[in-house]
């Protein structure tokens, strides 16, 4: 059960003389070792903006530490609109960046606890992302009785 | 302006349905969709031999609040081992409140970067040399003052 992550990166005129060329190759695994990854979750989601949403589990609703359960995010705003449309992304109240229409992110995350969420918060409209998220060790809310 | 696409493939078969992902997108401005980055930091490749937390990209050298994209790549190969990657001034550890994530060998990221605080990372080992890759995109770079 692998799952692989590849990136390239060109440019043929940000450094005049000099084309970019950036080829990156992963195989996601489990924290600290070679084994695969089990686990995983897509999306696609339209969400209004002004309203901060969170995004993947809480460390508590991974199994074990979350310290050291290796988790992949990848994100990306298919919004068509303009530059006033975007989605602020952050971790712990904080906001980190900007995903424009189009844009899209890969990043690993470690929860360290529950305030370590990954939150999003979409501005000017609605915007749509299509997520996946991967993993090892999330866990389901246990049912009412 | 320049033409900087990046593009990211994700495959899987962890389940039944095997999924592909792939994308494709043009860094550009903030403030026109329709320009592209022109401006980077270059790419750095940096040899890690402590667990000392480090800054990798300061965000004074950036303007604030700016489409930037960060891009960084564990090159060493062993799984065990990782960098800490984290928004934060000075401090890059599993308790930092703003670490994003522990980017173990030959993983690689790309996320965008407001330019507000500095991005730090910390090797987790002392006892195997780490390699780490990385290059800002960026959209405004406040040239160092002499």
């Amino acid at each position: 059960m692998a799952t692989t992550a590849t990136i390239s990166i060109s440019s043929p005129d940000l450094m005049p003389g000099s084309s970019l060329s950036i080829a990156a190759n992963t195989t996601l695994t489990k924290a600290g070792v070679t084994a695969d990854l089990t686990q995983m979750e897509t999306g696609v989601i339209s969400l209004v903006s002004g309203t901060e949403y969170r995004l993947g589990p809480l460390a508590t609703e991974m199994a074990g530490d979350a310290h050291d359960i290796a988790s992949y995010l990848y994100i990306c705003n298919t919004t068509t609109e303009d530059a006033t449309y975007y989605i602020d992304w952050g971790i712990n109240e904080t906001m980190i960046g900007r995903l424009y229409a189009g844009d899209w992110m890969f990043i690993p995350w470690n929860a360290s606890d529950d305030a370590a969420e990954i939150e999003i918060e979409p501005q000017g409209g609605t915007n749509t992302i299509e997520y996946a998220f991967f993993n090892s060790d999330f866990i389901l809310p246990t049912a009412a009785s | 302006m320049a033409t900087i696409n990046a593009n990211v493939t994700i495959s899987s078969d962890i389940s039944s349905y095997p999924i592909s992902i792939s994308k494709t997108m043009s860094m550009t401005k903030s403030a026109n969709p329709a320009v592209g980055l022109e401006e980077t930091t270059g790419l750095r490749t940096k040899k890690f031999t402590s667990t000392t937390a480090a800054v990798i990209v300061e965000h004074d050298e950036l303007t604030d609040d700016k489409a930037h994209k960060v891009y960084i790549r564990n090159a060493s190969t062993n799984r065990a081992n990782f960098f800490y990657v984290a928004y934060n001034a000075s401090a890059a550890a599993a308790a930092t409140a703003e670490t994003i994530g522990k980017l173990y060998g030959g993983d690689w990221m790309l996320m965008p970067y407001d330019g507000n605080v500095n991005i730090t990372v910390a090797s987790s080992t002392a006892s195997e040399t780490q390699y780490l890759e990385y290059m800002v995109f960026a959209d405004g770079i406040v040239a160092a003052k002499g």
